[in-house]
């Protein structure tokens, strides 16, 4: 979807198409051009072309009435062309219809016919008519469209003429300005449609014309029909709008498409077309050219800082985004408001190589968007920097971002019919432009961000955007890899840890006392860790099983009853693996207090065990709970559990988390109570079921009760299958349990960071000479200090520096050799090792008399303590 | 290109070529005259030390230059003042280099007091006051005794020495300030940070971690330091030293006349930040901060590493030139490139020592091209010959290694990325990424 909306538009990134065509006829000499429909849209037209341009825009209309709408229009059309010829005695006139002309079914044609039947003496006003329904496209389609429609009404003249036509698409004033010089630098001779750098950028005269007076002549068009070949520069230009399409089939003039020339690539594709046709490199050109190139490079740093968001017509977008590309600034969304098929294949490459330098795995590219669209995709996508018309403000003034303004429209800023983006010396203005932006806003704004970031300590990380669209599409992923709720377990791995020792409930069945690492069973687990050690588990874990998806938060009390270790240990596996699974299982009793939490700290799978829907049957299976202070007993314990459960389930559920329900089958207790249970969790929401045998454990109050048989809890998923998905394949596995369900490992990684104590050495004292702190690179003789260390060989520890100058007995004596050696050997007596650079003979002597040995070395000072521990 | 090497320099550079024989390596010496140093004066770095002082004034004594030329260059953070971003000058005129600066030094005093509500005044003389003998400290005394504020003279003329003695003149002067406030009786506790300019709040980055590992900071120096918290500096029970070579002078002050233990450490790449930490809860000494240590770097070791593995491939395999201005960077660069799986093929210093070389021998291979106070033409020469695909060096050096289709990565003061710590070993990683993989150097080969 382009549009946040399926069927409404918000803030549209598109004009109309007889904006187009009023543009386009502005590049003809001496023609006015006159909308057939109601008068509005020659105003607003007029308005937007005047303040973007700066220049009078005169676009006559036949202002449609009512009644010219009912019963046609052709009397206002004869009478506006009569009016308009009067008033600007034009040589070429371009009717453009609107929506409503075109709507009410209007014949153009036929009119212009009748008005040369009724003015003969007009008839050498060549008027050309373009169809260019507003619904039809955007302002796009219409420039081609009234191209198209000049090229074929004027009479050519197919005799050969050597000639060129260039053929552009929407540019600016001064960039097709760019292109005549260009063009005329290099030597062949060309026909440029249209050409209005004059026309609608043009100078003060001491006698105002309100006639375009230059432009392209019709003279000159007629020539296009007998031209060499045609280059028309627009990748998107639609086959049945496109001029040089048009010449093609007609005449014969063979036509090469070319992208616009933005950027490089563009610019270079362009030269080297033209040079095949005869054109010369000139010493010019090729300054240029390296001058764009230096530039490159001198801004490539700033150019690497920006996340652009561009925007416009398809061909602007196109080349827009190639110059960003190769300048390593990357477009992470290209957005055009034109409906247009092509553009996302066209830039999907382009855009994935910018994204890989800098490992960014997200943009977008959407035709038919809107400015609401863009908006989302500049939060989401952390977009720095917007180009494209000025229609970008609202987003640039909302979230505080640059907005370089090129294309059409530019009405808050002066000189938009001057901005240069294409040729080598376009594309380098356009590039100091977006590379200054960059360096301002970091440089006004990183005093402020450092501050934030890093003196306001504690400051959580933003939390990544996604978009809407994609949480579905994550959590069936999420819960595909997760091992207990998907069949094929096997594939996938999930490690529990350990950080919940506390427990709010006690159930009859449960006793977590036992620390057996050869039993598994819930509950159970060898050692509690710390939310950092967490950490450090899951890492080592990951690293070595990439398969891992999923951390689960088992115990072996109560997730919930240890809130903050399980808050802190979510948290910081977060900020480390953003894209880890989430899975907590609990009683449910705290969960209507810290739902919405859970849904914040990203978790997505929810474990409840729920033994009963029923005080009653509750309260034969809960001791006793502890809730709020105080602890309940019988009926109102199993009450209050069982209304935090449901409500919990409920909320989560509402709220997108996946939540699997834990039955427990008890003999006697609930076993005939279980359908009941599945199929109020199913009402409240929940995915799956898990009918579990009671494992008993010696010790606990159900110590004797007997096990439900394995067949029995057969029969009872198939039965309550009916009503909601059933575990098959539950392992029931321990609190610290890690791997995939058929092979846990966790025995592996049991606080295996220190060594056995008997790898580790005697404990030694180590001196090191260092001169950075950091190195062993300090000369024993020149040694004016040591570091001390003590080692095992597995840990370095830093007792202290010492200064030589101090063992010495007094200044003076230090100062002739033998004694300052002596103050050496002084300073480190107690130690059974020195680290050196370097050492000399007669010292190195004296230390292995002291029974100090001597190693030389360049090693980091706490790498060279530990080996040398190791080898002692 | 083979003529680039001046006759003089020779004994300064190590090639497979022509190595000097070990022990008569070219370095700590003046600077051959028109090579094209890079090396700065007393005065720069008297400033650099100081300048972060957020509410000092620094009023440079001279004429204008040395006051424009170091005006709000440098990325040093503030969480208060942003007084130090100005510039104060006597600006002296040819009348003043005749009759002397010294009154006129005196009158700029009064205006800066009358006006603003100073309390610490640094005045800084440069080359032409030190030709001309203003008394500058018999100013500062007068000064103080008048407004009972501390006006600090720091006689810093730029063709006394080296930058190192700039460093050092910042230490004294340092001393000056704090020294009034030591008090033998009080019990020391925390630490002060020495040798941290705070540059894109690298400073902030370490206390954070001391934060973390609870070990109180009481001062630090100079990154975001204040009058106030200058002068509490004596109360401390340690001092750890980042940047050696301009702030170890200072903690040696601080040990012989308030008996506060010292030692260096390093925050550039994981390995030594990880190291430093622990070196630190090892000195203070209690368990849970020992304890909090080895967790709080365990967890950052392992973050950088995944970190880091992501970017190697992008990296590995590239040639890199360091021109840096101490040796200890350098030696540090060479091994975070190791870590990158970069290799370093041109290494050169503005002022290391006979045993930084030595250490930069071992660390790097045989053909390693190694250059003491290099200038640009053999920067070029060599970087040509060794094929380095990034320089990492100062601005000056920038847009010759843009000439030279080099990519580059600033490591300097003016940068506005942290670089310390294990953050800086992100932006570090992803600095260099972003230059070296560039789209725009393919185009330039394509030329």
């Amino acid at each position: 979807m382009n549009k946040n909306f399926a069927d409404l538009n918000v803030n549209p990134c598109k004009m109309c198409v007889p904006l187009g065509a009023a543009t386009a006829f502005y590049g003809i000499r001496k023609c006015m051009s006159i909308l057939h429909g109601s008068q509005g849209c020659s105003t607003y037209i007029r308005r937007h072309m005047a303040t973007h341009y700066n220049e009078p825009v005169d676009i006559a209309s036949s202002s449609l009435t009512e009644q010219g709408t009912v019963f046609g229009g052709e009397k206002n059309l004869l009478q506006g062309l009569e009016n308009l010829i009067r008033l600007y005695e034009p040589e070429v006139i371009g009717v453009a219809t609107t929506c409503l002309a075109e709507t009410i079914g209007e014949d153009v044609p036929a009119m212009i016919k009748k008005f040369y039947e009724q003015h003969p003496e007009y008839r050498q006003v060549k008027i050309i008519n373009a169809s260019t329904a507003g619904y039809a496209g955007t302002q796009n389609e219409g420039f081609f469209r009234a191209l198209r429609a000049i090229v074929s009404q004027v009479e050519m003249r197919t005799e050969k003429n050597g000639k060129l036509n260039v053929i552009t698409g929407y540019l600016s004033p001064a960039d097709q300005r760019y292109l005549k010089e260009l063009l005329a630098e290099m030597g062949p001779e060309f026909i440029l449609l249209p050409d209005f750098s004059d026309n609608l950028d043009g100078g003060h005269e001491t006698m105002y014309q309100r006639l375009p007076q230059k432009g392209t002549s019709l003279e000159e068009i007629a020539q296009m029909g007998g031209a060499r070949c045609t280059l028309e520069l627009s990748r998107f230009v639609r086959p049945e709008d496109s001029p040089g399409a048009y010449l093609q089939q007609q005449y014969g003039v063979p036509c090469t498409r070319l992208d616009i020339p933005c950027g490089l690539r563009g610019m270079d594709a362009l030269l080297s077309a033209l040079t095949q046709l005869g054109g010369r490199q000139t010493e010019k050109i090729w300054q240029a050219r390296s001058r764009y190139l230096d530039a490159m490079v001198d801004s490539h740093k700033y150019s690497a800082l920006g996340r652009a968001l561009i925007f416009g017509e398809p061909d602007f977008v196109q080349g827009t985004v190639k110059l960003c590309a190769e300048n390593g600034l990357i477009p992470v969304a290209a957005l055009t408001g034109a409906v247009c098929p092509e553009f996302r294949q066209a830039l999907s490459e382009e855009m994935a190589a910018a994204a890989e330098i800098q490992f960014i795995d997200k943009f977008v590219i959407e035709d038919d968007a809107d400015f609401a669209r863009a908006e989302a995709l500049a939060v989401a996508l952390g977009v720095n920097i917007l180009i494209g018309n000025s229609d970008g403000r609202r987003i640039a003034e909302k979230m505080h971002l640059p907005l370089i303004r090129a294309s059409f429209p530019i009405h808050d800023q002066v000189g938009g019919q001057r901005i240069r983006t294409i040729g080598y010396s376009g594309s380098l203005a356009f590039l100091d432009r977006m590379a200054n932006a960059l360096l301002l806003q970091r440089a006004s704004g990183f005093r402020e961000d450092m501050y934030k970031k890093y003196y306001l300590a504690g400051a959580t990380k933003p939390t990544q955007i996604g978009l809407a669209t994609d949480k579905a599409a994550m959590l069936a992923k999420k819960t595909a890899e997760h091992p207990c709720f998907t069949c094929g377990q096997g594939k996938y791995a999930r490690i529990h840890l350990p950080i919940a020792p506390a427990c709010n409930v006690q159930c009859n069945y449960c006793l977590r006392k036992y620390d057996c690492p050869n039993e598994s069973r819930p509950g159970v687990t060898t050692e509690i860790l710390s939310p950092e050690e967490a950490l450090m588990k899951y890492q080592r874990v990951k690293a070595d099983m990439p398969n891992l998806r999923v951390v689960g938060i088992a115990g072996p009390g109560d997730s919930l009853a240890n809130f903050a270790a399980t808050k802190a240990t979510l948290t910081l596996l977060h900020e480390f693996d953003p894209d880890v699974t989430f899975c907590l299982s609990t009683n449910g009793l705290m969960l209507p207090a810290y739902a919405e939490e859970l849904i914040r700290l990203q978790v997505t799978h929810v474990t409840i065990t729920i033994n009963a829907v029923d005080p009653k049957i509750g309260a034969q299976i809960y001791k006793y709970v502890d809730y709020m202070g105080t602890r309940y007993h019988g009926e109102s314990a199993a009450g209050i559990l069982l209304a935090n459960q449901l409500t919990g389930l409920q909320y989560l559920a509402q709220h997108d988390v996946v939540c699997k329900v834990n039955i427990v089958a008890l003999k006697g207790i609930n076993e005939t109570h279980i359908e009941d249970v599945v199929r109020k969790v199913k009402e409240l929401g929940a995915k799956i079921t898990n009918i579990m045998q009671m494992i008993p454990v010696a010790g606990s109050a159900f110590e004797h009760i007997p096990m439900v048989s394995l067949k029995e809890i057969a029969a009872m998923r198939a039965r309550c299958s009916v009503y909601l998905e059933q575990m098959m394949h539950c392992r029931q596995c321990r609190a610290d349990a890690a791997g995939t369900l058929d092979h846990d490992v966790s025995i592996l990684y049991r606080r295996a960071e220190r060594l056995p104590a008997d790898e580790a050495a005697p404990l030694q004292r180590v001196a090191v000479a260092t001169k950075s702190g950091t190195l062993v690179d300090q000369h024993f003789g020149q040694a004016n200090e040591f570091y001390i260390y003590e080692s095992d060989g597995i840990q370095a520890r830093f007792i202290e520096r010492r200064n030589v100058v101090r063992y010495c007995q007094g200044k003076e004596i230090c100062e002739t050799k033998t004694d300052r050696i002596e103050a050496l050997l002084h300073t480190i007596k107690d130690c059974s090792s020195v680290l050196a650079m370097r050492i000399g003979d007669s010292p190195q002597r004296k230390l292995e008399a002291m029974g100090i040995r001597v190693i030389a070395t360049y090693d980091r000072i706490e790498d060279a303590v530990k080996k040398a521990a190791q080898g002692a | 290109m083979g003529t680039a090497v001046l006759e003089e320099r020779k004994q300064s550079i190590i090639t497979r070529d022509f190595a000097c024989s070990g022990e008569g390596f070219g370095c700590e010496r003046a600077s051959v005259a028109g090579s094209v140093s890079q090396r700065a004066c007393v005065y720069c770095g008297a400033r650099v030390v100081l300048n972060p002082i957020t509410d000092a004034f620094h009023i440079v004594h001279g004429p204008i230059g040395c006051a424009s030329y170091t005006w709000d260059i440098r990325g040093s953070l503030s969480s208060g003042s942003d007084l130090y971003r100005n510039s104060f000058s006597t600006d002296l005129r040819e009348k003043d280099i005749i009759f002397g600066g010294a009154e006129k030094l005196a009158r700029a005093i009064d205006e800066i007091v009358q006006e603003k509500d100073a309390r610490l005044i640094f005045v800084y003389a440069t080359c032409i006051v030190g030709v001309i003998g203003d008394d500058i400290e018999a100013v500062c005394r007068d000064a103080e005794e008048k407004y009972h504020i501390r006006v600090i003279p720091v006689k810093a003329p730029g063709f006394s020495g080296t930058k190192s003695q700039g460093y050092k003149l910042a230490c004294e002067a340092m001393m000056q300030l704090i020294r009034p406030h030591y008090k033998e009786q009080e019990k020391p506790q925390g630490v002060n940070i020495l040798g941290d300019f705070n540059l894109a709040g690298e400073m902030w980055i370490i206390k954070n971690y001391f934060h973390k590992i609870g070990v109180p900071v009481v001062s630090t120096f100079t990154g975001d330091a204040s009058y106030d918290s200058l002068i509490r500096a004596p109360q401390a029970a340690l001092n750890i030293v980042q940047c050696a070579g301009s702030s170890v002078y200072l903690a040696k002050c601080m040990e012989e006349e308030f008996g506060i233990p010292y030692f260096k450490v390093s925050f550039f790449g994981v390995e030594d930040t990880t190291n430093s930490l622990l070196r630190v809860a090892h000195a203070i000494g209690r368990p849970e901060v020992i304890c909090r240590a080895e967790q709080f770097t365990a967890v950052e070791k392992m973050k950088a590493e995944h970190f880091l593995a992501q970017y190697r491939p992008h990296l590995a395999g590239r040639r890199a030139a360091i021109y840096v201005g101490g040796g200890f960077k350098a030696i540090s660069l060479i091994r975070q490139f190791a870590e990158m799986g970069i290799r370093t093929v041109v290494v050169g210093t503005q002022t290391g020592s006979k045993d930084d070389y030595e250490v930069i021998r071992h660390l790097t291979e045989d053909d390693t091209v190694i250059l003491d106070d290099t200038n640009p033409a053999e920067l070029e020469r060599f970087m040509r010959e060794m094929r380095a695909d990034i320089l990492v060096g100062g601005v000056k050096e920038r847009p010759l290694a843009y000439k030279l289709g080099i990519a580059f990565c600033d490591h300097n003061h003016e940068r506005k990325h942290a670089l310390g710590g294990y953050e800086g070993v992100v932006n570090f990683t992803q600095e260099i990424n972003l230059s070296l993989n560039s789209p725009v150097w393919k185009y330039l080969r394509g030329a």
